[in-house]
């Protein structure tokens, strides 16, 4: 059964020059558990695609299901409540708050979600644990390097036991060393039955996905 | 996590912006807390001053406050006040221009006040007072102001010559041997005025031998007397009169002497508010601008609108709260140094503050400056609610 399906979405942004149409009638579905990577050029859709599947933006036309509702019927409310607790999200530039340490990071979004402050602590140590970064639960952003970053970001983005991990470029700021540590952990969250989704340039992070997609000019080529 | 927590650990992270906007406010706030004393100062201090003479009535003839014409037959006023059964204390005053003339010195122009109670309404500074055994011996005892005093290099048991001088009749009254008792402060009396006091009988010796009637009576109730009953007594014992209330005269004095100063202090207090705006508010906004990929992550984490609008409310109160209690002690210095200024304009009594402290002004400063710091946060928070998140996040990627 699919946790995620995009069924026939267009994301069309309207620019004063004229209408500027990022994807063409895709067509995706993303099983729960699955590890699913997206590659391509550089503006061929696949951020756009990645922002709908995780709900922080919506079809121009066509429908995506996440968990069988149709998210197009949810408000702005509802739909942050979905992101809150089913979706985990990795960017590329790690967008850490920088006044709060890697464990108040990781915190964050389980305070969010009403967990209480003994909970919180409980997974934030655990996530820390998980990621490598025990160690450095007091330090700033400031103070870890790019790929501890990611990796407490990806801490951050399993706070709330997602079904589903979305990660934009998550090693397009690391160097292909810190890059494979992270791909590795990638591999970890899926193994422990997360379905991950990820949009890469990186082929060597593309490669461990179970199943690769293309995309070029806002279409699904393979 | 709390959102106060949150703007808290903003604040710090950003440190000069912090130190710049409260700085900007407590500056702001400081003229602001300036203004709303000022917008009351003089009459709270005016009314302060009435109330501290000791009487809560003051009576004139018929042309009101400002003529201070003399009461005709005012003696017998007087004692009709007397009898009244709430009133405590009447006291007869009038003054006339006189001249003054001292061994050695050019004459000097001074007001020269008759009063019928020899302890009333003036601190003694230096000598005695005119209800002393030896001032009541003399015909003539006399009170001088310190500007008098020093302008002559009058000392108690000086003699001089008076002569009074009634405006806008042609006078030949004989100049009056008196005696300096002493150097007072006249509750009234300006930095630069020359003022003698002197007693009734002496003055109407001054006056060429007739009665004087008085132009103002001062009437004291009696302690726990209704308010109002011995006014509306004195009033109704001759309708040519005019009796006022201390709140009476504030009131005059309100609607006459001070809304210009109300009004600059409303046109500068809502100024001092606008910049305080502006500042926070831009502050702010140059802030989340910097911070929208933050704002954008948190927002597709599903960090809600109101956490992060609460959150920018707490980052504004606490740059607004921050300046504004700094204004307090700030404001109130500038008070002290801008009072001492505006005291030194000619007229002024000595007594008289421009900036006085009530908490009525502390309370409306507080209430203006949370006002300032919801309405610095509105167009932040707006700016946020309407992020579009995936635009966002794909902007800051490729900036």
């Amino acid at each position: 059964m699919p946790l995620v399906e995009a069924r026939d979405v267009s994301r069309v942004f309207p620019m004063p020059a004229g209408p500027v149409v990022a994807l063409r009638n895709v067509s995706l579905a993303v099983d729960a558990g699955e590890y699913v990577a997206i590659t391509g050029p550089s503006g061929c859709g696949k951020s756009t695609l990645l922002h709908l599947i995780g709900c922080v933006d919506t079809p121009s036309s066509g429908s995506l299901l996440f968990e069988r509702r149709d998210t197009s019927q949810l408000s702005e409310a509802e739909r942050g409540r979905l992101r809150l607790t089913r979706i985990g999200f990795v960017f590329q530039r790690f967008f850490l708050l920088p006044m709060l340490s890697a464990a108040e990071n990781v915190e964050l979004p389980q305070a969010e979600a009403g967990a209480t402050a003994s909970e919180r602590r409980a997974r934030t140590r655990e996530l820390l644990d998980y990621v490598g970064l025990a160690d450095r639960a007091d330090h700033l952003p400031s103070q870890l390097s790019g790929g501890e970053m990611q990796r407490v970001a990806i801490a951050r983005a399993l706070a709330n036991r997602p079904a589903l991990l979305v990660a934009d470029e998550p090693t397009g700021e690391l160097d292909d060393e810190t890059g494979e540590h992270v791909a590795a952990l990638f591999d970890r969250v899926n193994a422990g039955g997360t379905a991950v989704l990820v949009v890469t340039h990186n082929p060597a992070l593309a490669a461990r996905a179970s199943r690769r997609l293309a995309m070029k000019s806002g279409r699904l080529v393979e | 996590m709390t959102s106060f927590a949150l703007a808290w650990r903003t604040a710090k992270r950003y440190r000069a912006r912090t130190l710049l906007a409260i700085a900007g406010v407590a500056v702001i706030g400081a003229l602001l807390f300036d203004m709303l004393l000022l917008s009351r100062g003089l009459l709270l201090s005016f009314a302060d001053l009435l109330d501290s003479s000791g009487f809560d009535i003051r009576v004139v003839s018929g042309e009101g406050l400002a003529a201070r014409l003399p009461i005709a037959d005012s003696a017998r006023l007087a004692d009709d006040i007397r009898r009244l059964p709430d009133v405590e204390h009447v006291l007869m005053i009038r003054i006339e221009p006189a001249t003054v003339l001292a061994t050695g010195k050019p004459p000097r122009g001074i007001s020269l006040i008759g009063s019928s109670d020899a302890e009333q309404s003036w601190r003694i500074v230096k000598g005695s007072s005119l209800g002393s055994p030896a001032a009541a011996a003399e015909a003539c005892p006399v009170l001088v102001t310190r500007p008098l005093a020093a302008a002559l290099g009058l000392t108690p048991g000086d003699s001089v010559s008076i002569n009074v001088r009634p405006p806008g009749v042609a006078s030949a009254l004989p100049a009056v041997a008196c005696r300096i008792f002493g150097i007072a402060d006249f509750a009234f009396a300006t930095n630069d005025e020359l003022t003698a006091v002197t007693t009734m009988e002496a003055f109407r010796q001054a006056m060429g031998g007739g009665q004087p009637d008085a132009d103002l009576v001062l009437v004291s109730s009696k302690p726990g007397a209704p308010p109002g009953r011995a006014l509306r007594a004195i009033a109704g014992l001759r309708t040519s009169l005019r009796a006022y209330s201390n709140e009476d005269v504030v009131a005059q004095f309100n609607r006459n002497g001070f809304a210009y100063f109300r009004q600059i202090s409303l046109v500068l207090s809502s100024l001092t508010m606008v910049f305080a705006f502006l500042l926070v508010a831009t502050l702010l906004t140059v802030s989340i601008n910097q911070r929208l990929g933050e704002i954008a992550a948190l927002r597709a984490l599903g960090i809600g609108r109101p956490r992060i609008a609460s959150m920018l409310l707490w980052e504004s109160a606490l740059l607004v709260g921050g300046g504004g209690l700094l204004a307090l002690p700030l404001g109130q210095l500038l008070a002290l140094v801008l009072d001492r200024i505006l005291r030194q304009m000619p007229g002024i009594p000595e007594r008289m503050h421009f900036f006085v402290f009530e908490p009525r002004a502390l309370a409306i400063h507080l209430v203006l400056l949370m006002f300032t710091a919801a309405a610095a946060a509105v167009y932040p928070v707006w700016l946020t609610a309407r992020l579009p998140i995936a635009d966002t996040l794909r902007r800051e990627v490729l900036g």
